[in-house]
């Protein structure tokens, strides 16, 4: 099984604010890692809809805890005109210094319109540089998606789901079909050999292994992965080797 | 990094990460069949269902028709279609409530279904009446006096299938034998309850809860591997991912083989 790399791009850390399930720390993150097999993992903050800046210092202190770096970061993003982050270089420049990888919002939370307006300097920059924006916070708000990706249609990004379980196909094929740079996650999509007909249609590129922990095991969807009836490359790709390059390819 | 699960010599997980299946057989005790308006299916029919469930070692799928349970296809049709795979598929006799003389035909034919009729299904939420109405009467007595099973779709809160419409329905009809699908799903408190205070009659159904995590091992620390069925609402989840949720679930291999076949056979026997 070793010689496949799985790198998790659906994955939270941190304790919330609300009791949700959570993996408190590092430790117990690898931990579970381990017991699963699961090489690396995007991970982002389980409280970010609570604090962009805090639980992106959340974030970097937890990368201070992953001397193997297993772990990649996720920051969140804000509007540009109150000045709470700093401007594109210099925000991209600190993500590569704390090992963050991408970037993530919360629009609906945070109380802004996710829109060009209020974003356009900092998504403009990430689309440039192919920096990765995971698009978690729209998990099931499918108009909100649509007026975002027609507002951003060359970000490279990756839609998170994993709060439904019922597949979302009717939604999502037209964006993967729209947008080149649209990617998503397999964490909640259980369609029976829906990875592979979405991989066969779209690209196996497309398409992201995802656990959804903490709400999700990391291991329900690595046997559904396996035995979806992929090629051994296609399985490769959605796997890890995906993100591992999306990732690689970011110019920060 | 320590060994992971899938690489376990002898277990049932590396079994499953290598060929796919284990040494003994699955059962599937939630399916459904055919088209549904909600979602885009491309494998709903009986030959592709099938195709996909041999897949993974699953010897037999127990499924009401989606359109037999709003009423639009009559469980003969369906008994049709088994008859068509009699080596995998077997049927829930759909109870439409709001069809009272459907129900009572349909139930006269019962015994002409054998095999293939093993039960009924209550689709509760959807058809809007609880549980406890009187239209749902008629079923409840056919299957308290012959001890069969109906799959009920339960949900935690719901004013038609929750945790204490389906306490006081599994107390009254105690020779029913009740699977009560997706667990309750949200209220485990009554979930452990419909187990633990009725006579024997009551097993929990895990549709949609394999993958979660941590749940399936509080299902057992409450109620015992020995009442829980496996299920995937199939043609709506991959099997491999429900029979991953159940290896990935951190209880132990005894508890896996419970619920993925020893429980059913137990009910239903070996040759069903």
């Amino acid at each position: 099984m070793k010689d496949c790399l799985f790198f998790d791009a659906n994955c939270k850390l941190g304790a919330g604010a609300a009791g949700e399930a959570c993996l408190p720390d590092v430790s117990a993150l690898l931990s579970e890692m381990d017991y699963y097999g699961v090489d690396r993992a995007l991970i982002r903050h389980t409280n970010i809809i609570k604090g962009a800046l805090t639980s992106n210092e959340k974030i970097a202190e937890f990368l201070c805890d992953d001397p193997q770096k297993r772990l990649c970061g996720t920051w969140c993003i804000l509007p540009s005109q109150c000045d709470e982050i700093p401007a594109p270089e210099l925000f991209f420049s600190q993500m590569k210094a704390a090992r963050v990888g991408a970037i993530t919002l919360s629009p609906f939370e945070h109380r802004y319109v996710p829109c060009r307006l209020t974003l356009g300097k900092i998504l403009d920059a990430a689309a440039e540089r192919k920096v990765p924006v995971l698009l978690d916070a729209f998990a099931g708000r499918w108009t909100e998606l649509y007026a975002f990706m027609k507002e951003f249609p060359y970000l490279t990004c990756i839609y998170l789901e994993s709060i439904g379980k019922w597949g979302s196909d009717r939604n999502l094929r037209p964006l993967l079909e729209n947008y080149e740079g649209f990617h998503i996650d397999t964490a909640g999509y259980w369609v029976p050999e829906g990875i592979r007909d979405l991989a066969e249609k779209y690209g196996a590129e497309r398409i992201l292994y995802g656990s959804g922990s903490p709400r999700y095991n990391h291991g329900n969807g690595m046997l559904q992965l396996r035995h979806n009836g992929l090629n051994d490359n296609d399985f490769a790709l959605i796997a890890g080797k995906n993100l591992e390059r999306l990732l690689k390819g970011a110019e920060l | 990094m320590r060994t992971s699960i899938w690489e376990k010599p002898g277990s049932i997980a590396e079994a499953y990460w290598k060929q796919g299946h284990a040494d003994f057989p699955v059962y599937d005790m939630h399916g459904h069949m055919g088209s549904h308006y909600a979602i885009y299916f491309k494998r709903c029919e009986p030959a592709d269902v099938v195709a996909h469930i041999k897949r993974a070692g699953v010897k037999r799928l127990v499924f009401a028709h989606h359109d037999a349970l709003w009423g639009g296809l009559r469980n003969e049709k369906v008994w049709e279609m088994c008859c068509q795979f009699p080596e995998h598929l077997r049927m829930y006799v759909a109870i439409n409530p709001h069809f009272p003389e459907t129900i009572k035909e349909d139930l006269a034919k019962f015994d002409q279904w054998a095999p293939f009729a093993v039960g009924l299904k209550f689709l509760a939420d959807y058809h809007r009446v609880a549980v406890t109405d009187k239209a749902y009467e008629y079923a409840l007595k056919f299957a308290n006096e012959r001890g069969i099973p109906i799959l009920n779709h339960t949900w935690g809160g719901s004013g038609f299938d929750g945790g204490p419409i389906m306490l006081e329905v599994t107390q009254k009809y105690p020779r029913a034998k009740f699977f009560i699908g997706h667990c309750l799903y949200g209220d485990w408190d009554y979930a452990s309850r419909v187990v633990n205070e009725t006579p024997g009659n009551v097993w929990l159904e895990l549709t949609a809860i394999p993958g979660e995590r941590g749940i399936i091992e509080m299902l057992v620390e409450m109620v015992g591997s020995e009442r829980i069925l496996y299920g995937t609402d199939m043609p709506w989840f991959d099997e491999f991912q429900g029979i991953g949720g159940v290896l990935s679930a951190k209880i132990t291999e005894d508890d896996m083989r419970n619920i993925l076949y020893r429980n059913a056979e137990s009910i239903l026997g070996k040759n069903w």
